[in-house]
C-alpha cells in the first residue's frame, strides 16, 4: 500500500510529479482518449493526490466508485472503503475531511436524499470535500433513469454546485473543484453534477494530460477551522459547538455562521471564473434575440436545437450555466441583453432551473423567460421538442 | 467593508451580499476599496493610533507556541501593541462559554460585541483567529457595534472587516510595525 | 508536537486566563507522566473538563470526569460526540472533539480514525466515541454496529441513562420494560436492548456493562478499552449514568441509584477476546496499565 510518508516536495506517494492546477488544466500537453464519464472520473481522481474516498453502491454511480477503489488498490488514493449506506458514507467523508484529508465520494438520486442531513453539516463545518452527483430520478415510483430533480434538494445546503455537460467537462471540473473548494476563503464542499447515464455511461472523446502528474496535496492547516488532529490550537476545540447554550446573543452566532457559509460560496466566484473560463458559456449566434438557458446535457440538446433553428433562418444562442451555486446572476443578466425570449429546457418535472433563473433575474432583465420544454423519468430531450416550443411562441398556431 | 456599523440587530447584509469579497493576492481591502497593501497598513495604523481604546485580539494561532512562526508572531504582536498604544485581549478558544464570558479580559467569537461594548473599543485588530471564527465574529461586531475592525490574516483576508490585510506572515508584521512607527511619528504621538 | 498546542507564548502569558495557564502547567498530559493517568490525580491537577451546564448532581458529568482522567494519552485523543445531554459538556473539554449530527458518531469517528492513521502513520492517535443511548442504540445503531463489523479501531462509550433526557424524557431502546416515560404512556412494551451483547457478537474485542458508581472501575475499563482499540479492534463500554431528573431523584441520589443497579440491570458484564486479553497482559508489562 502507498504511504503518505513516501511523498516528497516534488512527488506524491504514488510517484507522480506534483503540479499546480494551472499547469494541470491549462499547460500540460494532452492526448485524445475515448471514455465514459465514470472512466474519466477515475482519470481525474488519479491526478488529484486524493487522500480518501468512501463509497456505497447505487445505479448509475457504482462504476465510478468501483474505479476509485481500483485507484486505491493501485496506490493512487490513500484510503478507500465501502460504507454502510449513503448517510453513513457522507458522515465518514465528513470525518475524513475534518481530520485533514482530501476526500471524494459519489452518489445518485435516492442516495443523495438518504444522505441529505449531512450536506448542510458538511458546509457548516467548512470541509472542502467533493461529491460527484450522477443525477438520476428519485422515488416514487422507482426509476434508475436520468433525471436531475435531486439537484433541487441540494440548492440550499450551503455547498457549491457545478454542473458538467459532458465527459470532458467532468474531467476538468472535478480537478478544478478540489482546488477551488480548498481555497482558505472558500473552503466549503463542492458538488459536481453530471446527468447520470448520459454522461456517466456515454463514451466520448476526451483530451487528457499524462497521468504522471498530479495536484499538490491538500493543506489542512490552511483550513478556516482547525483540523481535527490534535495538532492545531486551540486544544479545547469542538467542531462544532451548540451555539444556543450560552446566552441570547448566540442566536447571532448561528445566523452569522450561516451567512458566512453562503459568503464562502460567493468568494468562490473569481476562482471558478479562472478555472472554468467563466461561470457560464455562450454558443450559437451571439447577436440572436432568442436564447436557451441550460445546464448539463440539456445544453447539448439545446445546441442541437440551435443548429436546427439556424437552418430555418432563426438565430438563437445557448447560455450554459457552469455553476449553480454560486449562481451566475451578473453574467446571465449581461448575456441576456438584447434577448426577447429565453427558454429553460430541463430534465425534471419541477423546473428548478427555471425558478432559479427567474428569481435571479427578477427586476434585472426584460427577457421573457419561458420554462421548458421539460422531460423526466429517463426520457430524452429531442431537439424537435425544443424547436416546437420556440415556434409556438415565434409563430403561434402554425407549429414548426 | 462597505459600511461601518451599527447596522441591524442581525448580522446581515454581510459584505459578500453587497458584492465585496476578499482582496486579490498582493492587495488589501479598505472598506469596499481594493488598495495597495502599504496604503492599507498606513490607514490601519492611523485608525488604531487615533481611536479610543484601540485593542488587539490575538487568537489561538498566535497565542500558543505550537510552531516557530507562532512564536515569531507573538513577539511581533507584543511589539505592535506597544507601537500602537493598544491593549491586548485574547480570543484563546472558540467555545460558547458557560455561563458567560468575562468581557473585561477576554473575547469570544460567539459574542464578541460584549467585549467591545464593555471596554468601549473603537478600533480592533483580529490576528491569529481561524478564518471561519474571525468571519463569524466580524459579522456580529459590524452589526452590533461601531468598532472599526481590522483583520490581519495569514491567508486570504476578511471582507467583513473594515480593513483587511492578507498573507500576513512574520515578515509582513515587521513591515507593518515599521510603517506604524512612521505614522505614529507623523501624528506626533 | 500535539502537546505544544497547549503551550502559551510567553508574550501573552499575562493576558491569558488561569484555566488556560493551568492546562499547560498542571494537567496530566501523558507525555509528562511517568505512570498511567488515572482518577487519583483528579483532586490535585487541572481537569480536562472546565465547566458544564448539566443538572446539579448529574452522574453523567461525574462519569465524563472519570473518562477524561483515564484517557491513556489525552493530548493525542479525539472524542466524537452526538446530540444529547453529553453534547452540553463537549465545548468545555480541553481536547479536539466533534459534534456532527444525531446518530452518525461512529461513522464520523471511522473517517477520522482512518484519516489520522493515513496522515500520521508513525503516531498514536486515539479516537473515542462518547454518546448517549438514544444516539448509540436507537438512531445510530446501524453506524455503531457497522463500525464494529468493519473492525474500526475506535472505542465506543455509551452513557446509558435509559431515556431521551435532553429532549424531555422520552422512552429509548435502553429504557427498561414497563417504565412509563413520554412516548411510552402505558409503559415500555419491550425489553431493554442488551447492547453490550450485541457489541460482543458484532466484533468488539472488549465489551462491558457497568454503572459509574465506582470511579476506579470506570477508569480501568476506559483505559483498557482504548489500549485494545488502539492496536486490536473496536471496543464498547455501556455505562449507566441515570437521569435523576426523569426518574424523580434528588441531586444527591444518583450514586445510590447506580449502586442499586450494580446488582440489577447493570450487573457486571465483561467480554474480552483472547487477542485482547493477550494484549492487555502485554500492556501491563509495558507499564501502560
Amino acid at each position: 500500500m502507498s504511504k503518505i510518508t513516501d511523498m516528497t516536495a516534488t512527488k506524491n506517494w504514488s510517484g507522480q510529479t506534483l503540479v499546480t492546477a494551472d499547469h494541470m488544466l491549462f499547460e500540460a500537453p494532452r492526448t485524445k482518449h475515448f471514455m465514459t464519464g465514470s472512466e474519466v472520473l477515475k482519470e481525474a481522481v488519479k491526478r488529484c493526490t486524493v487522500d480518501a474516498s468512501v463509497s456505497y453502491p447505487i445505479t448509475p454511480q457504482s462504476e465510478a466508485a468501483h474505479l476509485i477503489g481500483e485507484l486505491w488498490a493501485e496506490g493512487y488514493v490513500g484510503m478507500y472503503f465501502r460504507g454502510e449506506n449513503e448517510f453513513g458514507v457522507m458522515a465518514e467523508v465528513a470525518g475524513c475531511a475534518m481530520a485533514g484529508s482530501r476526500t471524494i465520494t459519489t452518489t445518485s438520486g435516492p442516495g443523495t436524499l438518504r444522505a441529505m442531513e449531512n450536506f448542510p453539516q458538511w458546509s457548516g463545518t467548512r470541509i472542502p470535500c467533493q461529491l460527484i452527483l450522477m443525477a438520476r430520478g428519485i422515488n416514487s415510483p422507482l426509476t434508475i433513469q436520468p433525471d436531475n430533480l435531486e439537484v433541487t434538494f441540494m440548492l440550499e445546503t450551503g455547498c457549491m454546485i457545478w454542473y458538467a455537460e459532458n465527459v470532458q467537462e467532468l474531467f476538468d471540473m472535478s480537478i478544478a473543484a478540489f482546488i477551488v473548494a480548498e481555497k482558505p476563503d472558500v473552503h466549503v464542499p463542492i458538488v459536481t453534477v453530471v446527468d447520470g447515464f448520459f454522461v456517466s455511461h456515454t463514451r466520448e472523446s476526451v483530451m487528457l494530460p499524462e497521468d504522471d502528474i498530479a495536484l499538490f496535496p491538500y493543506e489542512p492547516y490552511k483550513s478556516p477551522l482547525p483540523p481535527i488532529d490534535s495538532e492545531t490550537p486551540p486544544g479545547r476545540f469542538l467542531r462544532d459547538p451548540f451555539v444556543m447554550k450560552s446566552n441570547y446573543i448566540s442566536y447571532a452566532t448561528h445566523a452569522s455562521w450561516q451567512w458566512e457559509v453562503r459568503s464562502a460560496v460567493e468568494r468562490s466566484r473569481p476562482y471558478a471564473e479562472h478555472f472554468l473560463g467563466g461561470l457560464l458559456h455562450e454558443t450559437g449566434d451571439l447577436d440572436a434575440e432568442i436564447a436557451f438557458i441550460t445546464c448539463g446535457t440539456a445544453s447539448h440538446q439545446a445546441k442541437e436545437g440551435q443548429r436546427e433553428l439556424a437552418k430555418l433562418g432563426i438565430k438563437s444562442k445557448v447560455i450554459k450555466l457552469r455553476t449553480i451555486r454560486p449562481f451566475p446572476t451578473k453574467e446571465l443578466v449581461k448575456s441576456l441583453e438584447g434577448i426577447k425570449h429565453a427558454w429553460v429546457p430541463e430534465f425534471n418535472v419541477v423546473g428548478w432551473l427555471e425558478k432559479e433563473v427567474k428569481t435571479a433575474l427578477y427586476g434585472k432583465s426584460d427577457t421573457n423567460i419561458i420554462g421548458g420544454p421539460r422531460v423526466a423519468g429517463g426520457m430524452s430531450l429531442p431537439a424537435e421538442a425544443i424547436i416546437q416550443e420556440v415556434m409556438e411562441v415565434l409563430n403561434p398556431g402554425k407549429g414548426a | 467593508m462597505a459600511n461601518q456599523g451599527p447596522a441591524y440587530y442581525s448580522p446581515y447584509p454581510t459584505a459578500t451580499y453587497e458584492g465585496v469579497i476578499t482582496p486579490p493576492e498582493g492587495k488589501a481591502l479598505l472598506l469596499e476599496e481594493v488598495v495597495e497593501e502599504e496604503k492599507a497598513m498606513r490607514e490601519v495604523a492611523r485608525v488604531m493610533l487615533t481611536s479610543e481604546n484601540a485593542t488587539i485580539f490575538p487568537g489561538p494561532q498566535v497565542l500558543y507556541a505550537y510552531n516557530e512562526e507562532a512564536s515569531k508572531k507573538a513577539t511581533l504582536i507584543k511589539e505592535m501593541a506597544e507601537v500602537l498604544n493598544a491593549k491586548m485581549i485574547p480570543m484563546y478558544d472558540y467555545r460558547p462559554k458557560y455561563p458567560k464570558i468575562d468581557a473585561e479580559v477576554e473575547i469570544n467569537p460567539n459574542h464578541p460585541n460584549l467585549t467591545i461594548w464593555h471596554n468601549k473599543i473603537k478600533a480592533a485588530i483580529f490576528i491569529g483567529v481561524h478564518c471561519h471564527y474571525a468571519n463569524v465574529a466580524l459579522k456580529i461586531v459590524r452589526a452590533e457595534t461601531d468598532c472599526y475592525t481590522i483583520a490581519i490574516c495569514g491567508l486570504s483576508g476578511h471582507e467583513d472587516a473594515m480593513a483587511t490585510l492578507r498573507d500576513q506572515h512574520s515578515s509582513e508584521l515587521a513591515k507593518f510595525i515599521k510603517i506604524a512607527r512612521e505614522v505614529k511619528s507623523e501624528l506626533k504621538l | 508536537m500535539a502537546i505544544d498546542i497547549y503551550k502559551i507564548n510567553p508574550e501573552f502569558r499575562d493576558i491569558m486566563p488561569q484555566e488556560i495557564i493551568d492546562l499547560e502547567e498542571n494537567a496530566t498530559w501523558a507525555q509528562n507522566q511517568k505512570k498511567p493517568r488515572g482518577i487519583k490525580e483528579l483532586p490535585d491537577t487541572k481537569e480536562l473538563l472546565e465547566e458544564h451546564s448539566l443538572c446539579a448532581g448529574c452522574p453523567e458529568a461525574a462519569a465524563l470526569r472519570y473518562v477524561l482522567a483515564a484517557l491513556p494519552k489525552p493530548e493525542e485523543t479525539i472524542i466524537v460526540n452526538s446530540t444529547g445531554c453529553t453534547s452540553l459538556m463537549f465545548p468545555h473539554i480541553a481536547l479536539h472533539t466533534v459534534h456532527s449530527l444525531f446518530g452518525n458518531q461512529n461513522a464520523v469517528a471511522s473517517g477520522i480514525k482512518r484519516s489520522l492513521a493515513w496522515r500520521f502513520p508513525d503516531k498514536v492517535k486515539d479516537v473515542v466515541v462518547l454518546a448517549g443511548d438514544g444516539a448509540t442504540v436507537d438512531i445510530g445503531l446501524d453506524y455503531t454496529l457497522q463500525s464494529f463489523f468493519r473492525q474500526e479501531k475506535i472505542t465506543t462509550i455509551c452513557f446509558d441513562n435509559e431515556v431521551y433526557a435532553n429532549t424531555g424524557g422520552q422512552e429509548s431502546g435502553m429504557t427498561p420494560k414497563g417504565q412509563v416515560f413520554k412516548m411510552a404512556p402505558e409503559g415500555k412494551k419491550f425489553e431493554k436492548v442488551k447492547m453490550w451483547e450485541l457489541a460482543t457478537t458484532s466484533g468488539c474485542h472488549y465489551s462491558i456493562n457497568m454503572t459509574a458508581s465506582a470511579p476506579k472501575a470506570v477508569a480501568k475499563a476506559v483505559r483498557e478499552a482504548i489500549l485494545i482499540a488502539r492496536d486490536i479492534g473496536p471496543t464498547y463500554l455501556n455505562i449507566y449514568t441515570p437521569c435523576i431528573l426523569e426518574i424523580g431523584l434528588s441531586a444527591n441520589e444518583g450514586l445510590g441509584e447506580m449502586k442499586d443497579q450494580d446488582k440489577d440491570r447493570f450487573a457486571s458484564y465483561k467480554y474480552v477476546s483472547d487477542e485482547a486479553a493477550a494484549h492487555l497482559i502485554k500492556c501491563k508489562e509495558e507499564g501502560l496499565l
